[in-house]
């Protein structure tokens, strides 16, 4: 207690506990989150984060919507890596309805997966880094994306709201020069993803804000239901594409990076570990692509659609001689037992049996496709009763599980290693929120 | 001839009775133990689903964590579904060390309660308060049981089937 001008200051200030109010809206917390913060001068005392900001019913959406209608919404669900859940959703039906999908669609949909896994990384390594400060590695992520987002729009005519993947196989097969574009650019990104290294692994500042801080281990994630490279960051090779292979990464080739510290710094390495993982895949993909390139695929449908018109006009000829009660000509009978030759099944963009969009109804039963997205475990569990509408859709989002380990980070830390923990865990809020 | 009239009765009676569910790996483990399992055959996916009364819900669910043959130890989602006439609680659970999959199923009383499963695996926090937002189904046990996706004042619970959004205040109502 101290006297100044006769006016007595009761209160210690040192020791009150101050209540801030951050977000909800926070340039750095890429999205719609209230984190109510109490602080002890620096030191985060107690932390509750309040989400909901950005709920847009996706789940009531999807049971008053046929399967078809409801695709393009699954794209608002996380936009920045919108092929997953494309897959998830697709896979779950597939998996109902008993389709089987032809290798040349399981493969497009490995390249734009691994594609938009680094993307997203992209856009986490430059947003990342702009909490922490540095400026330019933000441009020059943004460039690399920009590349990648190009393809995409190539491919579907859209950026980020993919709507590409449909039930049974793809929207359109890739256009012409597609395959040469994405060796161009995965040929460019090792050396991109270098200079980004070089630039910020033993860049002093990163190192000081990222080594020791934010530090989890394996029970911490489990308690609180974290995956992905936060996982992986606290040594656990934990990657359903290794794990429970789906699609067709049991055929291909590839690392799961994992880090022992658990720290931001060992989960900011990991991503870009995965990265160069992910090219690896693409890689992969493209060198054994069924059926190569679209043109060589057109030609060769084009002529045994010839083949096939000529058997069906050698079958006419022959049911008018008959009619007419002559001799058919002996040449369009021994055409007319000819088998036309169908294209390799695995070399289709949609499977055999072919999915009518309007009227497409799952047997009735249930399912729960989970698959490694850049965040970790996202699962979509769907239950149908047998009608053109899903009884239920649920979607687990691995940034709800994620964001909900954050006050258990940061109390007792200091308040100025908020961003570089939030950002480490790479949330996104639509996802959250659904 | 006899042999066949029997056998005839017997495919008859195959025919009346509902399709036998050969129990799971799990199921029959936790039988063994004498916990009270349903067995609900495989989802679409091929993973175990179970069904398990409210009671023995925690009990069943500790063993599932901690015995070595199932090692259940992340919790994926929980999921609640309103079939009308009753309203399930959907457990998803994942095995780090086996790889495996688990799916419980708990069926709500009619208060709409539902044992939590706090003191099981704490990672459910977040999802039980977000089944209770839009579902309704009360977790007993939890401790911090209140909205979190929809704002504190809302009324009714969005994804139940049979609700209505007749809330007053919105300003779409008032006309």
């Amino acid at each position: 207690m101290s006297d100044i001008q006769g006016i007595t200051i009761e209160r210690d200030i040192q020791s009150e506990d101050m209540v801030v109010n951050i977000g909800p809206q926070h340039p750095s917390t890429h999205g719609v989150l209230r984190l109510v913060t109490t602080l002890n001068g620096e030191v985060v005392k107690n932390m509750e984060p309040v989400v909901g900001y950005l709920h847009r019913s996706k789940e009531k959406m999807g049971e008053n919507r046929t399967f078809f209608q409801y695709q393009p919404m699954i794209d608002r669900v996380e936009y920045l890596s919108a092929f997953y859940d494309h897959y998830v959703y697709c896979t779950a039906l597939e998996t109902l309805a008993g389709l089987d999908i032809p290798k040349r669609v399981q493969y497009i949909r490995m390249i734009t997966m691994e594609l938009n896994r680094i993307s997203s990384h992209l856009l986490w390594f430059g947003t990342f880094l702009l909490d922490l400060g540095a400026t330019s590695p933000f441009f020059y992520a943004f460039r690399d994306r920009e590349k990648i987002l190009k393809l995409f729009e190539d491919i579907s005519g859209a950026r980020m709201m993919y709507n590409y993947y449909r039930i049974g196989g793809l929207n359109a097969d890739i256009p012409d020069g597609w395959i040469e574009d994405v060796r161009r650019v995965i040929n460019e990104l090792p050396k991109r993803f270098a200079e980004y290294e070089a630039i910020v692994n033993k860049n002093p500042i990163v190192m000081d804000r990222c080594i020791g801080i934010g530090i989890i281990n394996t029970e911490d994630c489990l308690k609180y239901g974290v995956t992905g490279p936060a996982l992986r960051a606290c040594g656990v090779a934990q990657d359903l594409r290794k794990t429970n292979p789906y699609c067709s990464y049991d055929e291909v080739d590839f690392d799961v990076p994992t880090s022992t510290d658990g720290d931001v710094y060992a989960r900011y390495q990991v991503r870009i570990q995965e990265m160069y993982e992910s090219l690896r895949i693409v890689h992969q993909a493209l060198d054994n692509l069924p059926g190569g390139e679209p043109a060589d695929i057109r030609k060769l449908q084009a002529e045994y659609d010839a083949v096939a018109t000529e058997i069906k006009e050698a079958k006419k000829r022959v049911i008018v001689a008959q009619k007419q009660e002559t001799e058919p000509e002996p040449a369009d009978v021994k055409k007319m037992e000819e088998e036309p030759p169908e294209l390799d099944k695995d070399w289709r963009i949609q499977g055999k049996k072919k999915v009518n969009m309007v009227s497409f109804k799952p047997p009735v039963g249930e399912c729960m496709s989970l698959v490694e997205s850049p965040r970790g475990f996202l699962g979509c569990y769907l239950i149908s009763d047998g009608s053109p509408k899903a009884l239920r859709i649920k979607w687990r989002g691995a940034s709800y599980s994620n964001l909900s380990i954050l006050p258990s980070m940061m109390i007792g830390n200091l308040y100025p290693d908020l961003m570089a923990v939030f950002g480490s865990l790479d949330v996104i809020l639509p996802e959250v929120d659904r | 001839m006899s042999e066949e009239k029997q056998s005839e009765s017997k495919e008859a009676a195959k025919d009346d009775l509902p399709p036998v569910i050969e129990p799971g790996v799990y199921g029959e483990l936790l039988e063994k133990k004498k916990f009270k399992v349903q067995h609900l055959g495989m989802d679409a996916m091929g993973v175990e689903m179970i069904e398990v009364a409210a009671e023995s819900l925690l009990r069943v669910a500790e063993y599932l964590r901690d015995n070595k043959k199932c090692q259940f130890d992340l919790l994926v989602s929980v999921s609640g579904v309103d079939m009308v006439d009753y309203r399930l609680s959907v457990v998803h659970l994942y095995s780090l060390s086996s790889n495996e999959s688990l799916c419980i199923k708990v069926r709500a009383d009619e208060k709409e309660a539902v044992p939590s499963l706090m003191p099981i695996w704490p990672a459910v926090d977040w999802h039980e308060r977000e089944t209770y937002d839009l579902m309704g189904i009360i977790y007993e046990g939890h401790p911090d049981l209140r909205r979190i996706l929809m704002p504190t004042d809302w009324i009714g619970h969005p994804l139940r089937k049979d609700y209505v959004e007749n809330d007053p205040r919105l300003v779409w109502n008032r006309r």
